[in-house]
Formats: C-alpha cells, structure tokens, sequence
C-alpha cells in the first residue's frame, strides 16, 4: 500500500471511530452498526461475484445461517459471544462447502440456481426446526457482557468496527496474494488456469467457502446487534439488496462494498418517505441530464445511446409525484435500480469515479502492483516437483481413440517420448495434432486407451493434477491472463511454489515473505530466459502476439515440468526471433525438460526434434528421424497430396 | 398402498407442471445459453391475465389470449434483460437483469391483483373421478394430457419445420449459425417468447388445481429449475422424467414426512444430482473444445 493510501486508510478509521460522538442517537447508531455488518458481507459477497465471477443468490440465507448459528450457540449452548461468532463462521464456512462443491463442478448458471433454492430451504427448515430455532417465534440473544459489563449499544458500534477493520484487512492480504491471483486468473483463462496447476473446481469453492465465512461473521454479528432474530428477515429480497450493493458500490474494490452498504441500508429509509425520494430522483435525474450534455457535446456517447438513460431516470422523477404511497412499488424501484447499474454502471460508483481520476490524473491509479525484481541466469532453472523416475519412455499413450460424436478425430494413437528429447508432432491441418495435446493434459478425457506419465496412469484425471504432475504447456491459440502482467502470468505457473497457508497469508509471516520473493526473483528471471525482461510489468493483452507466445513458454517453464508441450510456438515469430526460439528449445532440452513440439515451420522442426511423429487424418502415419520423414512417401502424399 | 397411489397420482399432475416450466428453461438456454430467472413471474402473470379474461370469455377462448400474452412478455424480458446482456457476454448480466425484470413483474401484479390469493374458476367438473379407489380430478388429467401436447408441438416445430432447424441450428453453435445467413438474435427472441409462452400455458393449467396471486411463480420456478437439473438442462425426456420424480417426492413428503418440509426433497435431489452426474440424469457432458 502506498503511503498515500495508508494515510486515507487511518484517517477513515479516525473518522468512523469518532461518529458515535456525533451522531449519539441510539437509531443512528444502530444504523451504522447494520451498515458496518452488512459491509463486512459485502466484502466476502464480492470475492465470489467480483473475483470469481459467479453468482451467489444464497448470501442472505448464509447470513441467516450465520446468525441462527449464532443464536443457537448462545441460547441452547450457553456459548459466550467469543466463541458463538468464530462457531458460527465455521458451521456457515460449512454450509458454504455444501452449496459449492456439487454446483461448482459444472460451468454455468447452477451455482445461482442452486443457491436461489437454498435461500428458500434455509428459510423453511429454520421455520420447521423449532426445536433449535424456536421457529417462527424467533430467538433472543443478549448483547455479550464482559468483565461483568453488558455491552451498549455505542460499544458494540466499536466491536463491529473492529471487526470490518479486520475484515478490511484480511480480505485485502489475501486478494493481493497468490490466492487472489489465482481467483482472478481462473475468470480471465479458466482453461490456462486448469492447465498451471490452479484447479478452477477448487479455487471456485475456496472463494465460496472464504465468503461464505464472512457472511457468517456478519450474521453473527447481527444477532447480537438486533438481539432478536426471526426467519423471515432472511429473504429474497435481502439477496437482492446485497448483489445490488455490490455491483452498486464497485466490484473488485475494498471501498465499493462499502459504500454499497452504506447505499443499501439508506434506501429502505428513503424508499419509505415520498418527499425524500421525489427530491432525490429529481437529483439524479439532474445529473443524468448535466452528463448526457457533456457526453453528447464531447461526443463520447451519441444521442440514441443517451435517450433511454434519459428518458428513463426523468420517469423515475416523475413517477414520483404521481403516487402517493411509495412502499408498495419498493420492488420495482430495487429492480428498476438493478437495470440501471447493469446496464449503464457496469463498474459500480467506484468504477465511475476510477475511470473519471484515470482520465484526467492516471498517474493516481496503479492497476497492477509493479514487480521491481531483475532476474538473474541462475534462477531460470530449478528441479521439478516430482523427480522423473520412469525407465525409457517418460510418457506413453496407448492406443488413443477420441471420438467426438460420430467423428473420430483420434483412432488408435500410440505415442512413445523418450526422456530428454525434443518430440515433432506434425500433420496437415485437423490431422489431430492439438487434440493430442489437449487429450495428454486432461482437457479432453480420450474415448478410451491409456496415457502413462513418468510411470503413473494419468488417464481420465483432471487437467490442474495433470499439470501437477509435472506437464506444462502452451496454447495454439494463445490463452494468458490477459488483464494481468506478463510477470504476473507467470507467478501463477509458480502457484505450486507457494507452500504456505491462508494463515501465513494474512499475518504475512516470514515464510510468506521467503516464498514470495523467491517466486518473484524466479519469474523475473524466467521473463529474462524468454527475453521479455523489460516488459515484466506490462499487462499481457498488449504484448505483440510473437511476445505473448514467449510469455506462455515462461509461463509453462514456471510449473517445474518434466514435459512441455509446446503447441505451435514459432506462429507470429519474425525469422530471427525463430533462430531464437530454436536456441531456447535447445537450451531447455539441455536442461533436462523433455519436449513435445507442434509445429509448421518444418525447418523448425527439422533442425531440433530428434524424433518426429506425424499424424494424418487422426492416425500416426510415420515416425522417425527428421531425416527418415523427410523421405517418406506416405508423409510426403499426405502434405501435397496425390499417391 | 392406495394412499401412496394416491400420492403418486397427484405428485404425477404436479410433476407435469415442473415439467412445463423446466421445459421453457431449456428452450431460451438452448439458443443462448441464458435462462429467465423469471420464469416463475411469467408463469403468474400468464394465470393472473388469464383470470381477468375468464371473467368476459370462456376458458378455452381464454388460452390463446394467454398463450398471446406470454410470447408478447418473452420478447419484452429478451429485449430488455437478456440480449444487451448476451451482447457484453457477461452471464452475471443477465442473471440480474432477468431476476430483476422478475420482481418487477411480481410488484406489479401485486399492485393490480392485490396481495391474497383468488381461486381460478376451473373449466372442468371439480368432482374428482373414480379409479379403483384412486381420485382422479379431471383438472389433473388435462394438466398431464396438456403439458405432454404443447412439449410435442414445439418438438415436432423444431424438427419440420425451416424455422424449427433454424432453432436447431443456432442451439449447436450460434456463431456457424449466425454465417449461414439464420438471424440468431431474431431466433433467440424467438425461443424467449416460446418459453414464456409455455410458462403462461403452465399457469392457467394449475391455477385451477391450486390458488392464483402474485406470489404463486416463486416456488413454482424454483422448483423447475431443480427439474432441468435434475433431468439435464439439454434432454426433453430428462424434463418429464425429473418432473415426476420431483412432483412424487414432494407429496410423499409432504405426506409422510410433514408438508412442511415438502419443498426439502427439490434441494436435496438438486446437490445429489449435481454430485453425482452434473448433467443430470438424462443431460449429455458438453465437450468444451479449446
């Protein structure tokens, strides 16, 4: 953090610890201690949907959750409050689990479906179990006493700040370290993420589970904040009050979550008094206004796209004056608030005002931590995770068939790699060649046949474990994390470098500050192997397309493999950066990383496979030196056709 | 045993109307890969309007107007919250704006309708009929005979006719669709308006069996989604199969358990699926191809 930051960050906590002074009516109070717990919520809710970019409609039941667990470990177990809250985050934490593991196996909207019916379940069963809820009676808690002191109201807003500061805190450690790297490159690649060793499965549920803890935070909190709890607060509607604070506030941000709270625990207010809301929709359609001139006079939006914003937000004011009860169209303006922010504020408040200080002082933002580390020729190289302990061949595929539907792109595929060679894969188009790749690392699972890697049946398991195992590779078409740095890119092949705990994570320990350096010193210097040292801090999208193929071999360097498959490496190269990559290839061979090579480029190819398989219409139809192939005829017929 | 075939029976009816719902869900995730989280909404507005007409016309008059009605609504849930969604690809759009379009909807018929459920006239003689003991209410037997009809209508629709392969073609790949000259945002509207359409028909069938208000979608959208889980968001027959499979296990819950905890089997049977084959039963694995 800079200096800067920090200094606005101590202020902040100044001035919400000195509100109470000021605002000392117990309501206001209690309002900012909803809005404190709420925020804690908040910030959990925004690693799933802004991190991981899935939808949660299931974080007011885990904040039900988290409050009857609360409640019931005080009121039926005696607990004190010490132990009900961390009790509560880990049955909440568990919960969590539940949901996410069976609905996160499966790309799509299922885990918003599976979570809109939990919220209704959680509802139900906390009505039926009366024996442990009291049902629809609700329960009541007492605020904690401590040292024979019950605690007030205005001393509870302090144990609540504690707890967002420290929510605050933890949450931004992790999201800055490699889990939070993780979260975010497996919702800009999944499939390069899967394929470094990062499982997108397990990281999903990870981000669920983390923010399903800290909805049980809150809801323990909020137990003991409202001392009486009931079913029904746990509703659909409280689920869509928090998804539209956060994407309201500004997702991927410490503030948004916030400010989003902040928004949503006033709008019941102002949504209950007419005068307010008249006077506020007047604002805003003002400001709607004020910006659809500029935009338009600046021509960065045209008039059509401007109309509907417009138009609308001028309804809004005057659908204000034509009712006269504003309680019964609640919904429609929370849906109708929704629409907006979708459409028009995709980025949030934060966003907005981000994008506005971006432009006229980008030096203000740093989007990306700068990485100041220079590699070094003695950190490219280290030795892989498992030790290669196959005789003969370090990779074996057995008769290989994938079908896809009725065609099949593989048919009885036998593959033999001889450890420490470099491996030519070649064929005409749709000859099978990236399938092969793809059925090696576990993205496709093969019709059937066997793969044996380093003395291991690898058949049929998943992509991440296969990369653990030691397989690296690289993609035809080129799948880096694009929003993030080159140097970033490959930190996250160096995950599994990365031993220590989410603990360890959020006190920073010694270990933590060893692991990072090293992996950061390693990456920098894998960059400098690849020659994209100057461009460490770059983000990927913008690199070239011959650099960002580089970027991927360091990448997959990362991962310590015994096997790298490199998937056309030499496409979008210029004649001499070819030399180069020649060189490069050469160099890893001699560093014992044994090479599988697809490739066009025959004199590629030729100059540095030892051994060359070719494949034509899904069948190995030759294999041998580069010299034999070279000669063959069928080879030969099957390039240029004819006999 | 007669009370559990009794069970059955019921839960079969009930099925059949999970099954209807689910079927729509798979209709618009086919082409675009987006369902409307409103789904349940449009099923209520569909009972709800069509309660309005059946004060001035006959039930059967009723249905098409219904029918009308709920293709008109899908095209104004697709053009508002589905397709600026699609356009930016982001699944988290359309899974707010749908949902937010949905308690629009709800707020609005509450503000027509009004807050307490109305019964629905049914069409049909309300005295239930008599098989070996077994009730049978003549609603019942029209609900199965017409959600089984409109799910053949639009399958014998898709595989006859051009427009039908059309539908098809942009539900195996939109892009080759889209450059073989078929206008896939018009088919996308196209299968919302189809899938509301099926929602509002579902919900003058049931609102006879059960109450009509504002709330009645809610739980009957929930539970379909189960229902296309369950049976697997791209199978037709895994619909049916997962609908009675559901519509059963709820009123033997309801039955043997406590009708409290009848809407826990949906959840239950959701994550075990999801566990087990996260196709669902009847779903094919999707091969991504890279």
């Amino acid at each position: 953090m800079s200096l800067s930051k920090k200094i606005a960050a101590v202020l902040a906590i100044a001035v919400a610890a000195m509100l109470p002074s000021f605002w000392s009516n117990p309501y206001y109070i209690h309002l900012m201690v909803v809005i404190g717990i709420y925020a804690i919520l908040l910030l959990g809710l925004d690693i799933v949907v802004g991190y991981v970019g899935e939808v949660s409609l299931g974080h007011a039941a885990l904040f039900g959750v988290g409050s009857y667990a609360a409640g019931v470990l005080h009121a039926k177990l005696a607990m004190p409050f010490l132990l009900a809250v961390p009790g509560s985050i880990v049955i909440t934490g568990l919960f969590g689990a539940l949901l996410a593991l069976p609905a996160l196996r499966v790309s799509g909207p299922y885990l918003a479906m599976v979570t809109l019916a939990f919220g209704t379940i959680i509802q139900i069963l906390i009505n039926e179990m009366d024996f442990l809820t009291n049902g629809p009676l609700g329960l009541s808690v007492r605020k904690p006493v401590w040292f024979g002191h019950h605690i007030s109201g205005t001393e509870y807003y302090y144990v609540v700040l504690v707890a967002l500061i420290a929510t605050l805190f933890v949450i931004q450690r992790i999201l800055k370290s490699h889990l939070g790297r993780a979260f975010e490159a497996l919702h800009d690649s999944p499939i390069a993420s899967d394929c470094m060793g990062v499982s997108v499965y397990g990281y999903k549920v990870y981000a669920f589970v983390l923010s399903a803890a800290f909805a049980g935070l809150a809801g323990s909190l909020f137990t003991y904040s409202e001392e009486y709890i009931s079913p029904n607060t746990y509703n659909f509607e409280l689920t869509i009050l928090f998804l539209l604070a956060v994407i309201m506030g500004g997702r991927k941000t410490r503030t948004g979550p916030i400010l989003g709270a902040i928004i949503v625990v006033m709008l019941p207010n102002v949504l209950s008094d007419i005068d307010l809301f008249r006077e506020i929709s007047i604002g805003i359609a003002v400001l709607t206004a004020v910006y659809a001139v500029y935009a338009f006079v600046t021509r960065q939006r045209t008039a059509k796209q401007l109309a509907l914003p417009l138009a609308a937000t001028i309804a809004l004011a005057v659908s204000g004056f034509m009712m006269d009860n504003i309680t019964d169209h609640r919904l429609t303006i929370f849906g109708a608030m929704i629409l907006f922010v979708v459409y028009y504020l995709p980025n949030g408040i934060m966003g907005f005002l981000r994008g506005i200080i971006l432009k006229f002082r980008p030096q203000w933002i740093h989007r990306h931590t700068l990485i100041g580390e220079h590699g070094d020729t003695q950190h490219v190289w280290a030795v892989p995770d498992h030790a290669v302990t196959a005789n003969g061949f370090l990779l074996e595929a057995r008769n290989i068939v994938m079908q896809f539907g009725g065609l099949k792109a593989l048919s009885e595929v036998n593959l033999q790699i001889s450890k420490g060679t470099v491996h030519g894969l070649i064929g005409p188009n749709g000859s099978g060649k990236s399938t092969t790749m793809n059925v090696l690392t576990g993205i496709y699972k093969p019709t059937s046949g066997e793969i044996e890697f380093n003395g291991k049946l690898i058949t049929g398991a998943t992509p991440s474990s296969i990369a653990g195992e030691g397989i690296a590779r690289t993609f035809q078409n080129v799948q880096l994390f694009g929003e993030m740095t080159a140097i970033e890119n490959v930190l996250v092949g160096l995950h599994h470098t990365y031993r220590h705990s989410i603990i360890d994570v959020v006190f920073n320990t010694p270990r933590c500050k060893r692991e990072k350096h090293a992996a950061e010193v390693r990456a920098a210097s894998l960059l400098r192997f690849v020659g994209l040292e100057d461009l460490a801090n770059e983000e990927a999208r913008n690199l070239p397309y011959g650099k960002q193929r580089l970027l991927e071999i360091a990448r997959a360097l990362a991962l310590n493999p015994s096997l790298l498959l490199l998937d056309e490496p030499a496409a979008g190269l210029t004649a001499p950066d070819i030399k180069e990559l020649i060189a490069m290839i050469d160099k890893i061979r001699s560093h014992g990383i044994t090479v599988i090579l697809i490739e066009h480029h025959m004199d590629v190819v030729m100059s540095i496979c030892d051994k060359v398989t070719v494949l034509d219409f899904g069948q190995k139809i030759a294999e041998g030196t580069p010299a034999e192939i070279q000669s063959n005829e069928k080879v030969i017929g099957a390039y240029l056709g004819g006999a | 045993m007669d009370v559990f075939i009794q069970l059955v029976v019921s839960g079969i009816a009930l099925g059949m109307i999970y099954a209807l719902i689910a079927f729509g869900y798979q209709l618009t995730f086919a082409t675009s890969g987006t369902l409307n989280f409103g789904q349940g909404e449009a099923l209520m507005l569909g009972a709800l309007v069509g309660l309005t007409l059946v004060g001035h016309m006959s039930y059967w008059l009723m249905l098409p107007l219904v029918l009308a009605f709920g293709a008109l609504q899908g095209v104004v849930v697709e053009r508002v919250g589905v397709r600026p969604a699609i356009k930016t690809k982001s699944e988290f759009g359309w899974i707010m704006t749908t949902i937010s379009l949905a308690i629009i909807f709800k707020n609005v018929a509450e503000n027509i309708w009004g807050h307490d459920d109305i019964p629905f006239p049914s069409p049909l003689p309300t005295e239930p009929l008599q098989f070996f003991g077994i009730h049978i209410l003549p609603m019942e037997i029209m609900v199965v005979v017409g959600a089984l009809a409109l799910m053949l209508a639009v399958e014998i629709f898709n595989r006859k006719s051009i427009y039908g392969k059309a539908v098809v073609a942009t539900s195996n790949d939109r892009d080759a669709a889209g450059l073989m000259g078929i206008n896939t945002s018009m088919v996308i509207t196209f299968s919302y308006a189809l899938s509301s359409m099926t929602a509002a028909f579902a919900g003058v069938l049931v609102a006879p069996l059960t109450l009509t208000g504002a709330t009645m979608g809610v739980s009957l959208g929930l539970k379909a989604f189960a229902v296309a889980i369950i049976g697997g968001l791209n199978s037709g027959l895994g619909v049916i199969v997962g609908g009675l499979i559901l519509g059963i296990a709820e009123t033997t819950t309801g039955y043997y358990v406590s009708t409290g905890y009848k809407d826990v089997p949906g959840l239950v049977l959701l994550l075990l699926v999801l566990s087990i084959k996260p196709a669902g039963i009847f779903g094919k694995s999707v091969i991504k191809k890279v």
